[in-house]
């Protein structure tokens, strides 16, 4: 019992830190806790999370992608004008997926196929698609959304109102662990986060694993895009920019180590339920954006601190052999 | 040591609660489109004024860039702490509609200023003044800039702004109807959301495309000075014009210098201290939205609801190199 305890030293430490920020954002507003408030603000977590559990698979291998949010955004727009030519919701969702997996796995073609830096492309795409989401979706918001669009990021079940889309990412969670922690692929992700070349000379194609990592992350953004309309009832160019850095935050925080090679969904899933009882409280408690951001921003870097003592993400000792002096390449 | 680190962000966490915000009472939050701009600061100080004079609860809040989510957030953390009314200024009128609905629903008031939300998410409107008389001041502005007329542009924040898209929509139309507005002819409408770096890159390809350009006219209190430094920028001063509504302070040097010659606002801070009397009013239940009743709004005086719930404070303060000393707001 002990050493499954010692080998979750993180994940451990994240749970408590989810119960020290539960009671400190009840003793902040006399309105946190409560089932109502929480249940209704659980939802800000969902389309993030998806994205960070694909952000993860990603990061697993050593890459990065920064355009998620970008190609959430194409899919909004793509979401509103299938919507205002009245295209049944089945077909306007084979479209968003079929052109996600298209803009992930350009993603990955530029990245794994031809080895470029996976940052600098990233970033390079993430104001690309966010370019192609304006030119499709404009600034003016589109509303007029059929009912039938939104009802997954709407819809609520039960006396209680809980919302369906909680039990998407309920469901998104349990997939994306199972893809981690108990699929080859997931296993092909780990290895390669620690050791390409042994991967590559045992026969298994790097290439696909990587491309195949960042079409599933688009595939979640697409998933995230659907909610999103629900949730917001708006599609515009600019939807979720600026979230990448939560996105990533949840991520190195969940544990998993920015270089590739080791994390658990546990741990991510943990630090999104964190981040978004950290938000709740202090948006209940009416504190500044600066002063959230600021205490976000300390999170982080006291999660890269604990990690470096605990021998576990971004200064985690290796090997001499596997230290990398491009940890964007392979 | 782990320890030690852990202790310290449980301390960094709890400094943060130091911030929070007390409430008891009536209690009113405003909400502006965002916090970073001091038009909106100055509706806060009336406001602020408002509240002390009514014995309310006032809490000013919102997020701190002009962002369609991070609003809806807002209003959400906002309804969830259940308070008495809510002012608003919307960025998406559509957008922060769910949330604003869900606190009608809960009996809490919901009064929009300055920028409205959709009908059905609030109880009043406190309109800075009749579309027809911004549309109306900006193009006496724009005549006093070039009495001779010529080619006009309009720059607005976005297409979902209802206030800046009725106001260019009533100037198009006067230019074509009315005979003193007729030297104008509009020949573009661009967006620039609110923001200054935009306004000026707008401004710039506005007399890029259209080299007889007369005059820049803005809705947004930030653009129309960005217009004005982008046209000392493009170095074309006294050839082409900026105008619209903007606080004094942001254009004060470009009166005094000639470079332009007529802006317009209102009172800020008597819209905001104006709308906090109509939440209090309609929280007291002696306002009603029917059509000419009347609202006593302290100082101002009195005002009469119009149509759909319309308050108009209609008070215009026209900006001249002779009068802008005058105001240091």
């Amino acid at each position: 019992m002990k050493s499954i305890f010692r080998s979750h030293r993180w994940e451990l430490s994240i749970a408590i830190m989810v119960v020290l920020a539960g009671v400190w954002a009840t003793t902040l507003s006399p309105y946190y806790l409560n089932g109502q408030q929480l249940l209704y603000s659980s939802r800000n977590l969902v389309f993030t999370g998806i994205m960070g559990l694909g952000l993860t698979l990603i990061i697993l291998t050593g890459e990065m992608d920064l355009s998620l949010p970008s190609t959430l955004a194409v899919c909004t727009v793509l979401l509103a004008k299938s919507s205002a030519a009245h295209l049944p919701l089945g077909l306007a969702l084979a479209l968003i997926a079929a052109v996600a997996l298209a803009l992930g796995a350009f993603n990955g073609f530029l990245v794994a196929k031809l080895r470029l830096p996976a940052l600098a492309v990233t970033l390079g795409t993430s104001g690309a698609y966010r370019g192609l989401a304006f030119i499709i979706g404009s600034e003016t918001g589109y509303t007029g959304f059929d009912g039938t669009y939104k009802w997954l990021g709407s819809a609520t079940v039960g006396s209680a109102a809980v919302p369906v889309m909680l039990f998407v990412f309920i469901a998104a969670v349990v997939v994306f662990g199972v893809i981690m922690h108990f699929s080859t692929f997931g296993r092909r992700c780990f290895a390669i986060g620690n050791n390409p070349m042994a991967v590559t000379y045992s026969g298994i194609s790097v290439v696909r694993t990587k491309m195949g990592t960042y079409m599933i992350a688009a595939l979640g953004a697409a998933l995230g895009a659907w909610i999103f309309i629900g949730q917001y009832g708006s599609a515009r160019g600019d939807n979720a920019d600026g979230v990448i850095l939560g996105v990533i935050t949840s991520v190195v925080l969940g544990g998993v180590d920015i270089n590739g090679g080791r994390g658990t969904v546990l741990g991510v899933l943990l630090s999104i339920i964190f981040l978004e009882t950290l938000r709740n409280g202090m948006g209940l408690a009416n504190i500044s954006g600066s002063i959230q951001q600021l205490i976000i921003g300390a999170l982080l870097v006291s999660g890269v601190l604990i990690s470096n003592f605990s021998g576990r993400g971004i200064f985690a000792i290796r090997p001499r052999k596997q230290a990398k002096a491009r940890p964007w390449a392979s | 040591m782990k320890r030690g680190i852990a202790l310290f962000i449980v301390l960094v966490v709890l400094a943060g609660s130091a911030f929070a915000a007390p409430a008891k009472k009536y209690r009113i939050f405003m909400n502006p489109k965002f916090t970073g701009l001091s038009y909106f600061e100055i509706c806060a100080e009336g406001a602020k004024e408002a509240a002390k004079e009514l014995g309310v609860d006032f809490v000013y809040t919102g997020s701190e860039q002009a962002d369609v989510q991070l609003q809806v957030q807002s209003l959400e953390n906002i309804v969830a702490q259940r308070p008495d009314a809510i002012i608003v200024s919307a960025i998406d009128l559509n957008a922060v509609a769910p949330p604003l609905v869900r606190a009608r629903a809960m009996g809490i008031k919901v009064v929009s200023y300055d920028a409205d939300t959709a009908m059905n998410a609030r109880d009043f409107f406190c309109n800075q003044m009749s579309y027809e008389g911004v549309a109306r001041a900006m193009l006496d502005c724009a005549l006093a800039d070039s009495p001779q007329g010529g080619e006009i542009a309009f720059i607005a924040a976005s297409p979902t702004s209802p206030n800046h898209m009725a106001h260019i929509r009533i100037m198009t139309e006067l230019c074509k109807t009315d005979p003193k507005y007729k030297v104008f002819k509009p020949v573009a409408t661009q967006f620039a959301g609110d923001d200054e770096a935009k306004s000026i890159d707008v401004a710039t390809n506005l007399m890029q495309a259209y080299p007889n350009l007369k005059v820049i006219i803005s809705s947004s209190a930030v653009s129309a000075p960005a217009a004005a430094r982008a046209i000392e920028i493009v170095g074309k001063v006294g050839k082409v014009f900026a105008t619209g509504v903007a606080l004094p302070s942001s254009i004060r040097s470009y009166l005094k210098d000639g470079s332009e010659k007529a802006f317009f606002i209102w009172d800020p801070a008597k819209l905001g201290y104006m709308s906090v009397y109509v939440a209090k009013a309609a929280l007291d239940g002696t306002l009603v939205n029917k059509v000419g009743t009347k609202v006593s709004c302290g100082k101002l005086g009195e005002f009469t609801v119009g149509k759909d719930g319309e308050i108009v404070y209609g008070r215009p303060l026209i900006f001249t190199p002779e009068n802008i000393d005058q105001y240091n707001f």
